[in-house]
């Protein structure tokens, strides 16, 4: 049943992320599709997060993978409040439960994350990092969470980006060693993005935006490019998704231009419905003025959209030339790609849907994803986990002298912390977890059905 | 499945023959209504069912037999019981039979026409034919919480209380009474009580015609157009008298009206209505007995005068303290002596208006007191009205003082944005960014300056007069309070659930009786009765006024905002 | 090896190539500043300084008796007439043009501002009345103050409100004019205020952008009467304002050109691109 099987033998691996569903997002499904494809492939994952709501506790996914979600408080932005400390009891009780051997912790903005890679390294774990964004040098916040950064990645084992320019930028920002930062770009479900010309309007050409109306985004362009191009196209039609604080500027460009009927606001979009929104319209565009890898225009052009998109971040690799028109970050410029792709739809010029589909199906997948993921699991097993006094000289080192010493304190804490933890509850008195993931584990089908039945039977005596 | 049988405990001593009463095939359940002894012809039966059915609209039917052998066990007899069977098809045929003085009856089916002649269990569920035909089944109140099982068992137990409250007519012959079939079932015994009750039936109707003429009559003077015009109009709406008056119209009208009630809640509603009128009615002539009597309306008129005298002077003292430097406040001298002088003016105005009044308060008194022959509430809501009357002038003051201090919150509000550059986007519902002249920034900010220096003091005058408004409030409230608990208390009710409980039934609880090996389970059902708080929650009367719904945290903010608060009931609410 | 991910190259994921870092750029958007330029600029906070100063010392004679309300009623009209055409004759009407504001409207807004003032000129006089001087006092420093943050100096920050500024300096006036003996006193007082803190700089800016060298000169002045009238009421006031003004206008052009050198700064793909045109035009 798995595809070639694990190489290296089974890991069993800890995703850690405060982002995961019911949140929906970029990293969201990054992690949950990544977990699927490893337990394809025989490995046991199971998914660390912070309750949400009412969801707390354990709870079962598709295929098993367990996720828990964690009693902890959501401080900012879904992201939960950190002390470096308080996560250790429980973390530790998952990890040692679980067996696990690699702890793979996803984003910069989660705080539990970091927290996670921190225990783990106490805990002698082999670590994996995935960073999903980009960050400036140039203000004093990201000054802050760069060298937050660079103590939490020091010691980490291996890092993942996503694409090649956000590697450049995280071994920037955390001053890394570039061989230990590998590049595995994020992937789209092909199957989920098809293209289907029937349900474009000919007669007229439509525009699609799909994002988050924020300013990252690049709407207050977008706000330039509605009037600039509806006044010299008549035929042409702007078709927006998403929601946020940005949108107030569409409308008062709608209001003003009077154009109401050709400017259509949908607000926030389900995942599900994102691809009925593509495949009405003919160019995609996308306006971000920062991005590490931007699935949208991936997702657009899976469903046989011309792309139109700013030169910033890892964009430019993400197609290949013949796909996507790249312009600079401002009105003219975007203008300009527009017009000449509105040029090739006219003179069809421009390839069919079905074709370009055929191609970009080709290029991301998440198979392959899991695949290079699982060779970095490989490679960080057969390394060693930094012993307590060189992690403490790798701190002092590389981190500055105030907060290199501040975090070497915290880390022979939190150790002292985990030494009195292991004298309350030993190891070899916390039950181990059954296995329940995968096709090895607990959770298949005769299984379940057995169970099932088992309780049919019982219930007229209850 | 089980078959449950419902047999009414006073049959369990009747003579053998048949078992009527009806069969509801969804619960596999039987409910026996009578037996039917030995003579009878079977047509006779059948016609004597058939027109039942046609009055009860309860498909009535002879469900089985019922032998009460005190000797031994006759061969024949039970042979006969199974021949009638093939006469009366009904299926299954239910067998009961008890021996000599014994409690475990057995019981027995036939079932004619099934191949399977597995048996069945059954149980016999003992009832009380006249608690459960007169009494009450009420539906669970909180259905939506409860799970679709509960739901659903409440109305299977409703469908077996329908039957046997439907079947009345069926009780209704008389124990002495000669038919062709002899029956047994529970009768009454009081007949000669019901005589007296048949005579007031008679009497009522006369009266409750002459009643509702002469409701008409005033109903029709109210509504007449003189008294609807705008001034007139207001001032009704507005004394909680003439509320209060219309509200015990309407319950009149209601009591008196020929149509039959509909249903039980209408039935119960009438009631209640009825008794609340009588006791408030009674309470009243009370409290007119003891107001006539030696001459206390005089006392009384001669209290009131000084104490409004009294109010007033303490109001003039509160006003000298407030244009000094109240509590070493700071306050702006120029404006508070302007407002001080304002509202000494208005309380001279009321003093002289006192006086003036102050010859004829007896007599207004004496007539008004007449009003309590109409019941208690009329008497308290004209006391209420009378409060609002002599404080009238606090009215005033908290009016004045909330409008003034209203205008200065607005203006510093919008004034604070026009400090900060911003403005209030009425279509946007949000505070935009603008860029005003200069003339216009410095005439705001003059304002703005002054008004909030002048702030403290206006905001003193409010709190006070609003602090003293809210006692009138207050006290007006309470006096509502007990008229609305007068008006709505559903009397009839709850003297029915202390003398009668079983006829409010919230549910049963089935009793398990002794048992023998054998023979099928016995069980006693017996009727819980409805808790003291449903019944209220159930039968209350509604009432006419409703107070504006503010929560406690909007009527601090409208408070501190500055807006008027109303004693006197909103009509425009009760619109929505 | 090329820099793109959709295709399978022959290369480990962690592979680094030669090419690693190769966009990476630093300092891209740092300026050098020239110390004269920067000494020009910081004119706009001395003047603005010495316009508080002069405010407050001319308060202060006021308060003392020692100046006729007549007195500077007069001196204000007439330095506001001057203003006035001075203000159409530097750039010879081209803003009034380009504005497109009548003579008409500025005498409106003259007649109003003038009669509001006067009308509640008495109320203004009684306002403060029950109020601690010291309130009074506190108050209004801390307004100035929030004036001199607020002011738009020619940065572009969030942190500038041209209104806000303006409003603060005004209630400002109201607060120290409800001190002054008589009503008249306090309507003067709030003139003046008007003309220093909402004329004085608009015609500043028009004279900073059409002739840079009278601006310098009329800064000088304006700082040296400041200075002079502040020593006529303490002259330790006055020697430490001195210095504040040249820290402002020598020391710290110098420090922000010596901190400019240790400037780095670095730039690359990954950055946040910057909209650089303005694109509120779409909303005109």
């Amino acid at each position: 049943m798995a595809a070639g099987g694990p190489a290296g033998g089974a890991h069993s691996v800890c995703m850690v992320s405060d982002f995961f569903y019911p949140n929906m997002g970029g990293v969201e499904s990054h992690v949950y599709q990544l977990s699927q494809c490893l337990i394809e492939r025989g490995h046991k994952v199971l998914v660390v997060t912070h309750a949400y709501g009412c969801r707390k506790g354990v709870r079962y996914l598709t295929n098993g993978l367990k996720v828990y979600y964690l009693p902890l408080k959501v401080m900012y932005n879904q992201s939960t409040a950190t002390t470096l400390f308080h996560s250790l009891p429980l973390l530790r009780y998952i990890f040692v439960r679980e067996r696990v051997t690699i702890v793979h912790a996803h984003s910069s903005f989660s705080a539990m994350a970091h927290d996670a890679l921190f225990h783990a390294k106490t805990m002698g774990l082999r670590t994996v990092f995935t960073d999903h964004s980009l960050f400036g040098f140039a203000d004093v916040s990201s000054v802050l969470t760069n060298k937050l950064l660079t103590v939490s990645l020091c010691d980490t084992n291996h890092i993942v980006c996503v694409s090649y320019t956000s590697k450049e930028n995280t071994v920037l920002r955390a001053a890394l060693d570039p061989r230990i930062v590998s590049v595995i770009p994020n992937a789209v479900d092909p199957t989920d993005f098809t293209p289907d010309p029937s349900r474009r309007d000919d007669s007229t050409i439509t525009i699609v935006v799909v994002s988050r109306l924020v300013y990252r985004k690049g709407i207050d362009l977008l706000s330039g490019i509605i009037p600039e191009l509806c006044q010299k196209y008549p035929e042409l039609h702007f078709l927006v998704g998403g929601e946020g604080p940005k949108r107030i500027v569409l409308e008062e460009v709608r209001e003003r231009y009077q154009l109401h009927d050709r400017v259509r606001l949908l607000g926030a979009l389900e995942h599900q419905d994102v691809r009925n929104v593509l495949v009405q319209g003919h160019i995609f565009l996308n306006t971000s003025l920062t991005e590490a890898f931007c699935m949208a225009i991936v997702e657009a052009a899976s469903c046989g959209l011309q792309v139109v998109s700013t030169r910033v971040g890892g964009i430019p690799e993400v197609l290949p030339e013949n796909l996507i028109i790249l312009c600079e970050p401002s009105v003219k410029s975007l203008c300009d790609g527009l017009e000449k792709a509105i040029a090739q739809l006219r003179s069809g010029t421009l390839q069919s849907p079905e074709t370009v589909h055929n191609k970009v199906k080709t290029f991301y997948t998440w198979r392959n994803v899991a695949e290079r993921t699982e060779k970095v699991y490989d490679r960080v097993a057969d390394e060693v986990v930094l012993p307590m006094d060189e992690r403490l000289n790798r701190l002092m080192s590389h981190c500055g002298p105030v907060t290199g010493y501040i975090f070497a304190l915290f880390a022979v804490l939190n150790f002292l912390f985990l030494v009195f933890l292991r004298w309350m509850t030993p190891d070899s008195i916390i039950d181990v977890a059954i296995d329940a993931t995968g096709p090895k584990g607990a959770w298949t089908k005769q299984y379940f059905f057995g169970k099932k039945g088992r309780v049919k039977e019982e219930l007229p005596s209850s | 499945m089980v078959l449950k049988v419902f047999f009414p405990s006073c049959c369990s001593s009747a003579e053998s023959g048949i078992l009527i009463g009806r069969w509801i095939s969804e619960q596999n359940s039987a409910v026996i209504l009578a037996v039917v002894h030995f003579p009878f012809i079977p047509a006779q039966v059948k016609q004597y069912l058939s027109e039942v059915q046609r009055v009860t609209k309860v498909s009535v039917s002879v469900l089985g037999s019922w032998s009460n052998s005190k000797q031994e066990k006759e061969e024949s007899l039970s042979e006969f019981l199974e021949d009638l069977g093939t006469i009366f098809s009904h299926e299954p045929w239910i067998q009961i039979s008890k021996e000599g003085d014994s409690n475990f009856w057995s019981c027995s089916t036939l079932q004619k026409h099934s191949n399977n002649p597995k048996e069945e269990e059954i149980i016999l569920v003992y009832y009380d034919q006249r608690k459960v035909m007169l009494s009450h089944l009420h539906p669970p109140l909180d259905t939506a919480v409860s799970t679709d099982h509960q739901a659903d068992d409440a109305s299977k137990l409703a469908a077996i209380f329908d039957t046997v409250a439907k079947s009345k007519i069926l009780f209704m012959t008389d124990r002495y009474d000669d038919g062709p079939i002899k029956l047994t079932h529970w009768q009454s015994d009081g007949v000669e009580a019901s005589i007296i009750v048949e005579l007031m039936k008679q009497a009522s109707v006369p009266a409750c015609m002459l009643l509702t003429f002469l409701l008409s009559l005033i109903s029709g003077i109210c509504r007449s157009r003189v008294l609807k015009f705008w001034p007139l109009s207001f001032l009704w709406s507005k004394l909680s008298t003439c509320e209060q008056l219309g509200h015990r119209l309407q319950h009149l009208q209601v009591i008196s009206s020929d149509k039959k009630a509909q249903n039980q809640t209408q039935l119960m509603r009438k009631a209640n209505i009825f008794v609340s009128l009588l006791v408030d009615v009674a309470l009243g002539i009370l409290l007119m007995s003891w107001l006539y009597r030696k001459n206390r309306i005089g006392h009384l008129a001669d209290t009131l005068i000084p104490v409004a005298d009294h109010v007033a002077e303490e109001l003039q003292d509160l006003l000298q303290w407030l244009m000094g430097a109240p509590a070493g406040l700071k306050m702006n001298r120029a404006l508070d002596q302007v407002l001080g002088r304002f509202f000494l003016y208005h309380i001279h105005l009321w003093i002289s208006y006192i006086h003036l009044m102050s010859p004829f308060i007896e007599m207004i008194l004496w007539y008004v007191g007449l009003s309590a022959c109409l019941g208690l509430t009329v008497a308290l809501c004209i006391l209420s009205d009378i409060i609002a009357l002599l404080t009238f002038h606090i009215y005033c003051f908290y009016v004045y003082g909330a409008r003034l201090y209203c205008l200065k919150i607005y203006g510093l509000s919008s004034l604070w944005r026009l400090f900060r550059g911003k403005k209030w986007n009425v279509l946007r519902q949000r505070v935009d960014s603008c860029s005003y002249d200069l003339d216009q920034l410095f005439i705001g900010t003059l304002l703005f300056t002054i008004l909030l220096f002048l702030l403290p003091t206006t905001a003193l005058y409010y709190l006070v007069f609003t602090l003293l408004r809210l006692l009138v409030v207050i006290v007006q409230g309470l006096i509502h309070l007990l008229v609305d608990l007068i008006d709505s208390l559903p009397l009839y009710s709850i003297i029915l659930r202390l003398c009668r409980s079983y006829r409010l039934a919230a549910g049963v609880k089935f009793r398990v009786l002794e048992q023998q090996d054998g023979k099928p389970l016995r069980l006693l059902m017996q009727i819980n009765p409805l808790s003291y708080g449903s019944v209220v929650q159930t039968y209350r009367l509604p009432t006419y006024s409703c107070y504006p719904k503010d929560t406690w945290t909007s009527l601090c903010k409208k408070l501190f905002l500055g807006e008027l608060i109303y004693p006197w009931k909103h009509k425009g609410e009760k619109q929505d | 090896w090329q820099k793109v991910l959709y295709e399978r190259q022959p290369f480990p994921d962690n592979y680094v190539d030669q090419r690693f870092l190769e966009e990476l750029r630093k300092n891209v958007h740092a300026r050098r500043y020239r110390y004269r330029a920067v000494v020009f600029q910081s004119g706009a906070v001395v003047q603005q300084l010495c316009s508080v100063c002069v405010f407050v010392v001319t308060w202060w004679y006021m308060d003392a008796g020692m100046l006729s309300p007549q007195g500077l009623f007069g001196a204000a009209l007439v330095s506001s007439l001057l203003g006035y055409v001075l203000f159409d004759a530097v750039d010879s009407g081209a803003g009034r043009r380009e504005s497109g504001r009548t003579r008409w409207a500025d005498l409106k807004s003259t007649l109003v501002f003038a009669a509001f003032t006067y009308g509640f000129s008495p109320v203004l006089k009684t306002l403060t009345e029950s109020i601690s001087t010291d309130t009074i006092y506190a108050m209004s420093a801390l307004m100035l103050l929030g004036h001199l943050i607020f002011f738009d100096y020619g940065a572009n920050a969030a942190i500038v409100s041209s209104t806000l500024s303006l409003n603060m300096a005004i209630f400002a006036s109201v607060c120290l004019a409800s001190r002054l003996p008589r009503s008249l006193h306090a309507f003067v007082m709030v003139t003046f205020a008007m003309q220093i803190f909402a004329l004085w700089p608009m015609l500043q800016k028009k004279l900073k952008a059409q002739t840079p060298r009278c601006y310098v000169g009329v800064t000088v002045l304006f700082a040296l009467a400041a200075l002079a009238g502040l020593a006529t009421v303490s002259s330790v006031g006055a020697v430490l304002f001195a210095s504040l003004l040249l820290a402002i206008s020598c020391l710290c052009p110098y420090c922000l050109i010596r901190l400019q050198q240790l400037k780095d700064n670095i730039h690359g793909p990954w950055d946040e691109a910057e909209i650089k045109e303005d694109l509120s035009r779409f909303l005109m």
